[in-house]
């Protein structure tokens, strides 16, 4: 019985490993010369070397050297607080108000929907590099003067200037924090769900970001709505505005939707499977999975 | 044989125009059956047309690939039966994968894992965070604030140690003066006494300088005795004036 099972098993191992095939042989490790120094007409001469100099010779310069001229990376006096830890900081490539009301004015992003990190980039006009310490979009008030539309946004940085901008024109701002799993995911939203796997959460942002995507002054996601509210009136106190009612606007329910803060894509929540292909969503049951994508 | 194909053609229409004027119209029967054979020979023959048709000279999983079917039916390569590629083809093919939808979830392993992660990489919660933000603010700004009260402090006295530091600085400029104008004195004395400048450097010269030097300490020192009797006497008569008017008392 035993042994019939034993035998039942290993047939099925057998049947699941692949076959043997000419995409599946290697050579031996080390059985391989790959390098060759071809003599006369076959990569002679010079042997791809150059004439005299450090690639002959292989007695290359350090990184920076001159051949004795004062080095540009010396040459001008330093700052040495100035550019301490910027390899480490992080970017966010700007996006002026001008550009946007030029993508809405061409019809590239819809303003009847809420506008995120990744709509902006499906326009194709903006992009940035979240493997480069980039995350996302800072919201620029260049044409703050002539910016005419009104929207529903939520970016990952913005001044006060371009806040007051947007919600003088009844639109509603937010700035949201997006760690780079799930920049990657609102910057090629295709490639992730063609990968076959359930939408992870958003993670919370770091120590040093915390204050501002608290506050309720830069709109920030984590902060009270309450307060928020509170420092709208202010705003448009300060910069002298009416601020329109949003609670008697047409779209309102629109501009109210705001994602979790564990959510990365409006309308998708954390463990959902989405496939193109059959265009269906598979939503978890398992309790573990359930707790595991709610906490 | 143009002219063969030409006379054939010739003949189809001739025979059409025929038809078309013909009264009688064609009789179609609406109960007729259609007959599908799907015996095994069949079946071979039209596979075989198939095989004959594709005409593409694509490899087998190219030409599954292009025609939107998963490329493999069994795994080629020691990565076809991985998770991740399972997982792949169902993002890509959907269920005709043939790929159980479950596995596009995380295993128990693979949640531990991620949590214990996230319990490396986010050690703290937002609350925490908001309070060491809070604590930090109020850290700098009450650095700021001490320093800002300890300059203020400074400059208060600053006048002061100025005055003093200038008076340090004139009070040794006079005493250098002072010191080089007894020397200049005891110079021309010198010459004086030989009726005609001498070179400083000369014995003689310096000889009398020395005496003159030790008269001079003499002098000096002589002075400070009076001087000091002087105070002395000026003490005791005072303390005999006090005696005297605390007896008249």
């Amino acid at each position: 019985m035993g042994s019939k099972q034993v035998t039942e098993k290993a047939l099925s191992m057998l049947k699941s490993l692949p076959r043997l095939s000419l995409a599946n042989l290697r050579d031996n490790p080390g059985s391989k010369i790959t390098q060759k120094r071809g003599r006369a007409q076959h990569g002679g001469d010079k042997h791809g070397a150059g004439n005299k100099g450090s690639g002959q010779r292989m007695n290359y310069m350090r990184l920076g050297y001159e051949t004795g001229n004062n080095p540009f990376y010396l040459r001008m006096p330093v700052e040495l607080t100035y550019y301490k830890g910027h390899h480490l900081r992080r970017e966010y490539p700007p996006l002026s108000l001008h550009q946007l009301q030029s993508l809405i004015d061409k019809d590239r992003v819809d303003i009847s929907k809420p506008i995120d990190l990744a709509s902006i980039v499906k326009t194709g006009l903006y992009t940035f590099k979240p493997d480069q310490n980039q995350f996302g979009i800072h919201l620029t008030d260049e044409g703050a003067d002539i910016f005419t539309a009104k929207v529903h946004i939520e970016i990952q940085w913005a001044s006060e200037q371009v806040i007051a901008t947007i919600e003088k024109n009844g639109g509603v701002i937010t700035t949201a924090y997006y760690d780079p799993h799930s920049l990657f995911l609102l910057r090629n939203p295709k490639k992730f769900f063609e990968a076959g796997l359930a939408i992870p959460r958003r993670m919370i942002p770091p120590p040093d970001a915390i204050e501002y995507y608290t506050s309720a002054k830069f709109r920030g996601y984590l902060a009270d709505p309450e307060k928020i509210s509170k420092e709208r009136v202010k705003l448009a106190q300060k910069y002298g505005y009416k601020l329109p009612q949003i609670e008697v606007d047409s779209n309102y329910e629109m501009l109210c939707v705001r994602k979790d803060p564990r959510q990365i894509f409006f309308g998708l929540e954390p463990g959902w499977v989405v496939n193109l292909k059959e265009e269906s969503i598979l939503k978890p049951k398992d309790e573990e999975l359930l707790t595991f994508y709610a906490s | 044989m143009n002219l063969c194909i030409r006379t054939k053609c010739l003949r189809y229409s001739l025979i059409n125009s025929f038809y078309r004027f013909s009264t009688t119209t064609e009789v179609v029967d609406q109960n007729e059956k259609v007959l599908i054979d799907d015996s095994d020979e069949t079946k071979v023959r039209e596979d075989e047309i198939e095989k004959k048709r594709n005409i593409s000279r694509l490899s087998t999983s190219h030409y599954n690939i292009e025609n939107g079917r998963k490329p493999y039916e069994e795994p080629k390569h020691w990565t076809h039966i991985k998770l991740k590629y399972y997982r792949k083809m169902y993002g890509k093919y959907g269920s005709a994968s043939g790929v159980d939808p479950n596995l596009c979830w995380p295993t128990k392993e693979e949640i531990q894992e991620k949590l214990e992660y996230e319990s490396v990489a986010y050690p703290y919660t937002i609350q925490q965070m908001m309070k060491m933000a809070q604590e930090k603010r109020l850290a700098d700004q009450q650095a700021i604030e001490k320093r800002d009260r300890d300059v203020a402090a400074k400059f208060e006295k600053l006048q002061q140690w100025k005055k003093e530091l200038n008076d340090k600085v004139a009070k040794k400029a006079a005493e250098v003066h002072a010191a080089k104008e007894r020397k200049e004195r005891l110079v021309e004395e010198v010459r004086r006494h030989f009726g005609f400048t001498l070179d400083p450097r000369d014995e003689r010269f310096q000889e009398m300088l020395a005496k003159r030097e030790k008269e001079q300490k003499k002098m000096e020192k002589i002075a400070k005795k009076e001087a000091k009797e002087k105070v002395m006497i000026a003490k005791l008569q005072q303390q005999n004036v006090d005696l005297a008017g605390q007896t008249a008392k």
